[in-house]
């Protein structure tokens, strides 16, 4: 062991310089490994930054003479325009719509989406004796023909989400086709 | 040379590792009760080996990952067993796990020093659940599809970060589609699938370390080879039970293996969705709750199940600690067969539900058929399903035709209008249809003319005069029967039925005389190729592809009622030229079949 000037210094300094090595140790690795995980976790957070609220568009369903008069509701299948990331498909069935006459208001067509406001499986039409329901197969929600929820404790936060209805030169029905968030008792728009 | 393997295993230590396991002590004897972390990490290889295989075929897209299990499972010789083994591993894997833990509370063998390896059997069963639940959707079958909808949805329930973290699951489209694909692929393969292995490797050190510090100065027994042969006989035991449910669909048919259905449609309905066994608990639970308290169920209650077994360790330090975690375990054992029993006995004797699950089968017989027979456009599977006519056919029917006519098939085909009000459908154009217009009786009853406009229109009326001058003449009545049932034949050959081929070249000559009768008893009204008759529907061509795609898009058009056209509604504005001709070929029995083996 040989004594030089400037060798060992002092145990307080060394005790402070071997911490200084450590603490630079670690950030550095530290520090090394967060850009490449930050880079991935942005990426991963894409989704999270898209415009939200679509307001749907308008589309042409069909014409009033289709649907019966006594206000029994029919389904109808929805063509639209669809994105699915990278993919762009044109005039694909994008999802379905209940439409009904309103009873005592002709000319008057009510439209509810047929996807449910609970966990989104598809909600039927099903033909009873006091004059039908709709009714969702997973969790057995069941609506009125008004949309409003009939069970006492239904599985469904919210009735069934009515959409924007317009009729044109006295038949042509038009429906702003929407979807919305699931589950929540609010009918928020989905992007 | 054998100072080659000497050198190299002063290397490598394979004996120090070898002589480690050799030299290793189980507590007490070897036993069937210590054969579990070898199981669970068998159980892991088993999954990353088949799983690696898989890779080599699966496409996660929209347009690709049901296309490319089908593959899998029709095309590559042995796929579907590939398929079964890593699906069915899996599964048994965590039932496994679950008897392990059952085990483990009732022997408190959670007890220090193995709190753990208690802990990482219970992460190990959390992600082998997590990559089951993720694996579900990668099939892209209605099922997988749906039931990762109704399962992502859930998270809306989270407070604040439920939407964002939906968005973050399921890529922020409005459907699941291709992002949903490529991240829930990497979820499984990387992070559940790779956390799994991690696990059990972790699990089996923590045992091990355990063991060590439980045999120190006590004798024990040792690992080989009596623990050895328990722990791989049990290895062998799992593979076998993987198997024997492998094969139980048999090696052939369309559902051997695993069930792969009808490929996703986001636009589609599908009234049979289920949550595997081992959430159909969860699910019953979740139907007792009112939806504001739906968090309860899918979030809360598991989550305090889960803490419950986290911090089993430290109950049991408790005076009545470990009779506490018995009671308790045995209870949601009890509470969560209860419920899945009661979901599937519900289900067993729902009508509706058995139903939508048998369409479902033959949807999925279906698209193999037609993908067999044209193969696979590239824009999927569901192309060819949205158009084959015997798929839309019905379907189309009853959503626009279904609420005045009847179709009245046999066998459960049967789409019935709730009030028929128009002729009915099934069979028509066939003679047997035809000729159904040329007796009073059929004419004006309820599958005719009965509830339409023409009841007491000039066609009833021609029948009733043809039936009128036969009179109670026999002869006269047998020669207008015989000379009708040729008009039937005559007029039915004019639509050229695929299933009537054979008859129509067969009776030429019936047909022959039917046309020249024909031209003798219609044509004042009817126009018949040359003869111009006008005032009723054209019988050029009758139920030909082009006349009813026609009578479907107009029927007041004046080749067919005109202005006396009844209720009918044009449909060229309702439907689109495809889907009128896909209902017209369905009305024909115009589709794919493939060839009886």
């Amino acid at each position: 062991m040989s004594e030089t000037p400037g060798g060992p210094a002092a145990p307080c300094c060394q005790q402070r310089r071997g911490f200084l090595e450590k603490a630079a140790a670690i950030g550095a690795g530290a520090l090394a490994l967060v850009a490449p995980l930050g880079v991935g976790v942005n990426a991963f957070l894409h989704p999270l930054r898209k415009a939200g609220g679509g307001d749907g568009d308008l589309l042409k369903i069909t014409s009033l003479e289709s649907l019966p008069e006594d206000g029994t509701p029919r389904k109808f299948n929805v063509t639209a325009d669809r994105v699915d990331a990278w993919n762009r498909f044109t005039n694909e069935p994008v999802g379905a719509v209940f439409l009904r006459r309103i009873p005592g208001q002709p000319g008057k067509v009510a439209a509810f989406q047929v996807t449910c406001p609970h966990a989104g499986c598809a909600i039927n039409y099903e033909p009873t004796d006091q004059g039908g329901r709709f009714f969702c197969p997973c969790h057995t929600a069941a609506f009125d023909l008004e949309g409003r929820r009939t069970d006492a404790v239904s599985p469904s936060p919210r009735d069934m989400d009515d959409l924007e209805v317009e009729v044109r030169n006295e038949h042509e029905i038009w429906v702003r086709f929407q979807h919305f968030v699931l589950n929540k008792s609010e009918k928020i728009a989905k992007a | 040379m054998s100072g080659f393997w000497t050198e190299l295993d002063r290397r490598l230590g394979l004996s120090e590792c070898i002589g480690a396991c050799r030299a290793h002590r189980v507590p007490g004897k070897a036993s069937w009760l210590r054969v579990w972390a070898c199981v669970m990490v068998f159980a892991v290889i088993v999954q990353a080996v088949t799983g690696f295989f898989l890779w080599m075929y699966y496409s996660p897209g929209a347009q690709s990952a049901w296309e490319s299990v089908y593959y899998m499972q029709n095309q590559v010789a042995g796929g579907w067993l590939l398929r079964a083994v890593h699906h069915y591993s899996a599964h048994v894997l965590l039932a496994a796990v679950m008897l392990y833990v059952l085990q483990t509370v009732l022997t408190a063998a959670y007890r220090a020093p193995r709190e753990l390896a208690f802990w990482a059997a219970l992460g190990v069963g959390c992600f082998a659940l997590g990559a089951i639940i993720t694996g579900d959707l990668l099939y892209w079958d209605q099922n997988g599809y749906t039931s990762t909808k109704v399962r992502t949805s859930f998270l809306n329930l989270l407070p604040g970060v439920g939407q964002s973290l939906l968005a973050l699951a399921t890529g922020g489209g409005p459907d699941l589609g291709n992002l949903t694909l490529t991240r829930f692929f990497a979820l499984h393969v990387g992070l559940l699938g790779g956390g799994t292995i991690a696990l059990a490797l972790a699990h089996a050190y923590l045992t091990r370390r355990a063991d060590q510090m439980e045999t120190e100065g006590t004798a024990g027994e040792p690992w080989w080879p009596n623990q050895a042969w328990i722990s791989s006989t049990a290895c062998l035991v799992f593979i076998v039970v993987v198997f024997a449910l492998s094969l139980r669909h048999g090696v052939s048919g369309p559902h051997r293996g695993v069930f792969h259905g009808s490929p996703a449609d986001p636009a589609g309905s599908f009234d049979a969705a289920r949550p595997e066994w081992m959430l159909v608990g969860v699910y019953e639970l979740s139907h007792m709750f009112p939806p504001s308290l739906s968090i309860v169920p899918i979030f809360i209650v598991p989550g305090a199940v889960l803490a419950f077994f986290l911090l089993m360790p430290w109950i049991a330090s408790w005076p009545i600690g470990r009779m506490v975690n018995i009671a308790g375990t045995l209870g949601l054992l009890a509470i969560v067969v209860g419920l899945t029993c009661f979901s599937y006995y519900k289900d067993a004797v729902n009508e509706p539900h058995q139903k939508a699950w048998a369409a479902e089968r033959e949807l999925a017989v279906r698209v193999r058929q037609l993908a067999e027979a044209k193969g696979i456009p590239p824009s999927g599977a569901l192309t060819l399903l949205r158009d084959d006519p015997k798929v839309q056919g019905p379907r189309l029917f009853a959503q626009h035709c279904a609420s005045c006519h009847n179709y009245s098939a046999p066998e459960g085909k049967a789409i019935l209008a709730e009030k028929s009000s128009a002729p009915e459908m099934h069979g028509f154009a066939t003679r047997k249809w035809v000729s159904g217009f040329f007796h009073v009786k059929t004419i004006t009853g309820p599958d005719y003319f009965g509830n339409t406009a023409f009841r007491n229109g000039e066609m009833v009326g021609a029948v009733k005069d043809w039936w009128k001058e036969a009179g109670d003449d026999q002869e006269a009545v047998a020669e207008l029967t015989k000379e009708l049932e040729a008009v039937a034949a005559a007029l039915s050959a004019e639509a050229q039925l695929p299933a009537q081929r054979e008859v129509d070249q067969r009776d030429k000559e019936l047909i022959a005389s039917g046309l020249k009768s024909i031209d003798a008893m219609c044509v004042d009204c009817h126009r018949f190729h040359k003869a111009k008759g006008g005032g009723a529907p054209d019988l050029t061509g009758y139920g030909s592809r082009e006349w009813l795609h026609g009578i479907i898009a107009n029927p007041a058009d004046p080749r067919f009622y005109g202005k006396s056209n009844d209720r009918m509604p044009a449909y060229r504005d309702i439907l689109t030229a495809r889907e009128i001709d896909l209902l017209t070929e369905w009305l024909r029995g115009e589709w794919f079949e493939p060839a009886a083996e």
